[in-house]
C-alpha cells in the first residue's frame, strides 16, 4: 500500500467516526424537535371563544362581562347556521315533528279546557283536530310521495275551519306548507339518506361549537365546550367540508382514499349555504385569538382524556414521587459511596457489596415494578392500615431503590475527586477521620454530590415501569394521602395519551404536551447538574 | 498595647491534655468500631435489595414453575394465558426480546464504537466537552418520551413512505432502542479507550502507522475487555427497557416469519409484564407467570452484569499489567 492510500484509508475513517458522532446528534434534534415544538403549541395557540368560556367556567379566569359580550357576538354569527341547520331537519326527522305535532295537540287540548268549553263539543272538535294531526303524521312517516301530498293537502284544505281560530292548532299549516315544499323539491327517495349525513354535519358542527346554548343534555364532560382551539376548529372543519372515502380505482387494487367535498351530499338544499357559511365565517363563530396559557403547568383536569385544563396534578405527582425517593436514596447513598472509599478494603465482603451495587444498577427497571408490587405495596398496607393499593409511598420506594445505585457511584466519583491533600492537612492537624470526612472532604465533594443527585432525580422523574403497577394511575388526581392512593404522574399519562387512540387523537397538542413538559423537566435538571460539574471541576483544578 | 492583644489570641490554646486518659482512648475505639459498624450495616443494605428482589420475585414465579414445569414455559411458543387450558408458552416473548435487542445491537455497536473512538482519539479536548452533554442528554431522555417518538412520529412515517402495514415493528423498537443504548456503550468504551495509555498510542504512531491504523489495530484489541463490557451494557439497556418496546414494537405475540422479516411485530418479556399486568387477577396462575417472566429476565440481565464486571475487572487490571 502505498502512503497516500494509507491517509486516504485514514481519512475516510476519520470521517466514518466522526458521521456517527454526527448521526448522534442528529438523532437528538429529530427526538427532542418535535417534541418540543409540537409541545410548545399546548402552551401558545391561537385560542377560540371556547376557550375563554372553559377558563371562566372551570377556573374562574377572565373578565365575565368580555366574555359575555364576545359570546353574544358569536352566537350571532352561529345562529345563522343553527336557524338553517333547524329548518332542514324539521324536513327530514319524521321523529321531530311528529313530536311536535303531537305536543301541538296537547296544548290544543288544554287551551280548549281552559275556554271552558262544553264538554260534547271538546270532544267533536277534539276529533277534528285529532285527523288533522294524524293526517300530518301519515305525511311524516310515509315514504311515499303521492300519499304524503294527499295528506298534506287534506290538512292544507282544513285551514278555513272555526275550531282551530286562534289555538295553538293554527300551526299545523304552517308545518304542512314547509313540509309540502320539502316533498316537492327534495322528493322523500334522499330522506333516509339526507337523515344519515345530515347527522353526521350536525355532530362535526356540535364538535365545533361545543352544546347549543340551552341545551341542558350533556352527556359527558368532554362535550361541555367546544372546540378551544384554532388549530383544531379548522381540523373538524376540514372533516366538515371533505368525505373520505375508498375507491376501488381498478379492480383488483388496493382501495385508495379519495376526499370529496361533503356539500356534494346537500346539492339542491339549502343545506349548501352551511357549508359555504362555515368556510368563510367561521372566525366570527369563533373568534380566534393568540393565546399564551401558560397555566397550563399548574391547572388540573377533570375529564379523562385531558381535552381542557392542564398538566398540574401530573407535575405534582412526580414531583412528589421523585423527592421522596430522593429523600430516601439520598442519605444511603452518600453514607454507602463514603463507607466504601474511606473505611472498607478490598476484601471478599466488600467486594460482595459491589457486585450487588452493579446488580441493583442492572435490574430492568419493569422487574423493580414487579418487586415492589410483591413487596412495598403489601407492605405500606400493613403500615398503614389500607387496602393494599397503589400509593405514592409504594411508588417512591421502588424508585429510591432504582436511583441508590447510580446515588451511590457518583458519591464514589465526587468523593474520589477532592484532592488528597485536603485529607491530609485534615488529619494532620489532628482531626479524626470522620471529622475529617465531615468538615472537609464531604463539603468539598458536595458539588459533585448533587450532580448526581439532580442526575438520578432527572432519572426517577421520567421512569415508568417501575410506578406502573405500585404509584401511578390513569385517572384522577393526586391523593391527600401518601399512603393510599395512586398518583398521576407525567411519564404515565404521557403514555396513555400516546397510546389511547381515540382520546389521544383528540388532543395531539396533549399528547405533545404532556410529553414536552416530562422532557423540559428532566432537561432542567440534566442542564443544571452539567453547570454544577463544570464549575467544580474548575474548582478542583484550581482554575 | 491596643495591638499586641489581637495578636496573643492566635497563639495556640493548649488547655485540654494532649494525651487521652485510656478510658477516653478506649472510648473513641469503641465509637469508632460502632460507627464503622453502622456504616457497613447501611452500605450493606444495597444487599438487603438485591436479596430482596430476587427473593421476592423467586417466591412467587416458583409456585408457577411447580404447578406447570419449567420445560413448557421455556421452549413451548403458545403463550395463552387466559385460555382453557392457558398455556404458559414463554418462547415466543423471550423471542420478541431477542429479536429487538439484536436488532438495537446491530445499530447500536458499530455506531457507538466507532463514536467512543472518535471523542477519545480524535476530537480535540475543547470539541469533547460540547459533545459529552449531547451523548448525556440523549442518555437522559425519559424512555417514554423515547416511546413516544416512536409510536407518534417514527411509527406512522414507516406506514407511510415503506408501505408497512403497521409502523410499530421489530425495526422501529429496535431503532429507538439503539438511540438509547448508544450513550452507553460510547462512555463505557472510550473510558476503556483512554484507560489504555498513551504510550500504546505514541508507539503505534512512532513506527508509522497512520491513526487508523493505530486506532484498529492497536488501540480497540488493545480495550477489547472493556469494548466488550460496553456492548454487554447496551444489551442489557435494551433488553430491560420497558415502555419502548411497549409502545413501538406492536405488541403481537408472534415469532416473525420468515425470520429476517424485521418489519413483523413482536412482544418482548417486559412489555408482556407491563401489559398484562392490568388484565391478570391477583394470585391468578397468569400473574404467577408474569412474575415467571420477570424472573428469567432477572436472572437474564444478572448473568449479562457479571459477565460485564468480569470484563471490567479484565480491562482495568489488564491496563495495569502493561504498565509494569
Amino acid at each position: 500500500m502505498t502512503i497516500g492510500f494509507r491517509q486516504k484509508l485514514d481519512a475516510l475513517f476519520t470521517s466514518i467516526s466522526g458521521l456517527s458522532v454526527i448521526l448522534m446528534t442528529a438523532a437528538l434534534v429529530l427526538v427532542l424537535g418535535p417534541i418540543l415544538l409540537k409541545g410548545a403549541s399546548a402552551v401558545v395557540f391561537r385560542g377560540t371563544v371556547e376557550f375563554r368560556q372553559m377558563q371562566l367556567e372551570l377556573f374562574g379566569r377572565g373578565n365575565v362581562l368580555d366574555i359575555q359580550a364576545e359570546t353574544t357576538e358569536v352566537e350571532a354569527a352561529r345562529n345563522e347556521v343553527y336557524s338553517i341547520i333547524d329548518h332542514f331537519k324539521k324536513g327530514i326527522d319524521a321523529d321531530v315533528q311528529i313530536k311536535q305535532a303531537r305536543d301541538i295537540y296537547r296544548e290544543y287540548g288544554r287551551q280548549l279546557r281552559l275556554r271552558q268549553i262544553p264538554s260534547d263539543k271538546f270532544t267533536a272538535w277534539r276529533q277534528k283536530v285529532r285527523k288533522l294531526r294524524d293526517a300530518l303524521e301519515t305525511a311524516y312517516t310515509t315514504s311515499d310521495e303521492k300519499e304524503a301530498l294527499e295528506q298534506l293537502d287534506f290538512v292544507l284544505s282544513q285551514q278555513n275551519i272555526p275550531e282551530v281560530d286562534d289555538t295553538a292548532a293554527g300551526q299545523y299549516f304552517q308545518m304542512a306548507r314547509d313540509y309540502r315544499k320539502i316533498v316537492t323539491e327534495v322528493g322523500l327517495d334522499h330522506k333516509e339518506e339526507y337523515a344519515d349525513k345530515f347527522k353526521q354535519v350536525e355532530e362535526i358542527i356540535k364538535d365545533i361549537f361545543g352544546p347549543r346554548p340551552g341545551e341542558s343534555t350533556i352527556l359527558m364532560a368532554s362535550e361541555q365546550f367546544g372546540m378551544t382551539r384554532w388549530d383544531r376548529t379548522l381540523f373538524h372543519l376540514n372533516r366538515l367540508l371533505w368525505v373520505e372515502e375508498w375507491v376501488e380505482k381498478k379492480p383488483g387494487e388496493p382501495l385508495v382514499k379519495v376526499q370529496r367535498p361533503r356539500v356534494e351530499q346537500f346539492a339542491g338544499t339549502e343545506m349548501v349555504k352551511v357549508f359555504d357559511l362555515m368556510e368563510d365565517n367561521l372566525q366570527a363563530m369563533q373568534h380566534p385569538k393568540l393565546t399564551i396559557y401558560w397555566q397550563y403547568f399548574f391547572d388540573g383536569d377533570k375529564t379523562t382524556g385531558h381535552f381542557f385544563g392542564g398538566v398540574g396534578p401530573e407535575i405534582l405527582g412526580t414531583l412528589l414521587l421523585t423527592i421522596l425517593s430522593m429523600l430516601f436514596a439520598f442519605p444511603l447513598g452518600v453514607i454507602s459511596a463514603a463507607y466504601l472509599i474511606e473505611c472498607a478494603g478490598d476484601n471478599l465482603v466488600i467486594r460482595i457489596i459491589r457486585t450487588c451495587i452493579n446488580t441493583l444498577a442492572g435490574v430492568p427497571s419493569i422487574v423493580f415494578g414487579l418487586f415492589g408490587l410483591a413487596f412495598w405495596v403489601p407492605m405500606i398496607s400493613t403500615i398503614s392500615g389500607n387496602p393494599a393499593g397503589s400509593s405514592i409511598m409504594a411508588g417512591s420506594l421502588t424508585l429510591a431503590m432504582l436511583i441508590l445505585p447510580i446515588i451511590i457511584r457518583a458519591s464514589e466519583e465526587a468523593i474520589r475527586s477532592v484532592p488528597h491533600t485536603y485529607k491530609e492537612a485534615s488529619l494532620s492537624l489532628g482531626a479524626s477521620k470522620l471529622r475529617t470526612f465531615v468538615t472537609v472532604q464531604f463539603p468539598a465533594a458536595l458539588p459533585g454530590i448533587l450532580t448526581g443527585v439532580i442526575l438520578s432525580m432527572s432519572r426517577a422523574a421520567g421512569e415508568t415501569a417501575p410506578i406502573l403497577f405500585t404509584a401511578a394511575v390513569a385517572v384522577g388526581g393526586v391523593p391527600d394521602s401518601l399512603f393510599h392512593g395512586g398518583t398521576l404522574a407525567l411519564p404515565y399519562s404521557a403514555y396513555n395519551l400516546a397510546v389511547g387512540d381515540v382520546t389521544g387523537a383528540r388532543v395531539p397538542h396533549n399528547q405533545f404536551g404532556m410529553v414536552m413538559t416530562l422532557v423540559l423537566l428532566v432537561l432542567l435538571l440534566n442542564i443544571v447538574a452539567i453547570v454544577i460539574r463544570s464549575r467544580v471541576s474548575k474548582k478542583l483544578l484550581g482554575h | 498595647m491596643a495591638n499586641q492583644t489581637p495578636q496573643s489570641t492566635k497563639v495556640a490554646d493548649f488547655d485540654r491534655p494532649l494525651l487521652l486518659t485510656p478510658g477516653q482512648d478506649w472510648g473513641n475505639y469503641l465509637i469508632n468500631i460502632l460507627g464503622q459498624a453502622l456504616l457497613f450495616l447501611i452500605t450493606s443494605l444495597s444487599v438487603v435489595a438485591v436479596l430482596l428482589i430476587f427473593f421476592f420475585i423467586i417466591r412467587k414465579a416458583l409456585p408457577f414453575f411447580l404447578k406447570h414445569g419449567v420445560m413448557e414455559f421455556f421452549t413451548s411458543t403458545a403463550w395463552y394465558p387466559e385460555g382453557s387450558p392457558a398455556e404458559f408458552g414463554a418462547g415466543t416473548l423471550m423471542a420478541g426480546s431477542l429479536y429487538v435487542t439484536v436488532g438495537a445491537l446491530l445499530f447500536a455497536v458499530p455506531g457507538g464504537i466507532l463514536a467512543a473512538v472518535f471523542l477519545s482519539d480524535i476530537l480535540p479536548f475543547k470539541a469533547r466537552q460540547i459533545v459529552k452533554p449531547i451523548i448525556e442528554i440523549l442518555a437522559a431522555i425519559p424512555s417514554v418520551a423515547y416511546g413516544f417518538f416512536a409510536i407518534i412520529v417514527v411509527a406512522p412515517w414507516l406506514q407511510k413512505h415503506l408501505g408497512l402495514v403497521t409502523g410499530t415493528n421489530i425495526f422501529n423498537a429496535s431503532l429507538i432502542l439503539a438511540v438509547m443504548a448508544v450513550p452507553t456503550i460510547i462512555s463505557v468504551a472510550e473510558d476503556a479507550l483512554t484507560a489504555a495509555g498513551r504510550e500504546l498510542r505514541e508507539a503505534s504512531l512512532a513506527l508509522g502507522a497512520t491513526r487508523a491504523e493505530t486506532i484498529i489495530k492497536v488501540m480497540l484489541p488493545a480495550a477489547h475487555s472493556g469494548i466488550i463490557a460496553a456492548i454487554i451494557l447496551g444489551m442489557m439497556r435494551a433488553i430491560g427497557e420497558t415502555m419502548v418496546v411497549w409502545m413501538a414494537a406492536g405488541n403481537a405475540s408472534q415469532i416473525p416469519t420468515p425470520w429476517w422479516n424485521i418489519f413483523a411485530s413482536v412482544r418482548t418479556m417486559t412489555a408482556t409484564i407491563a401489559g398484562d399486568m392490568a388484565e391478570s387477577p391477583e394470585g391468578s396462575d397468569h400473574r404467577l407467570a408474569l412474575f415467571a417472566v420477570g424472573l428469567t429476565l432477572l436472572a437474564f440481565t444478572f448473568l449479562l452484569n457479571l459477565a460485564s464486571e468480569h470484563f471490567l475487572g479484565r480491562s482495568r487490571g489488564g491496563g495495569k499489567g502493561r504498565k509494569k
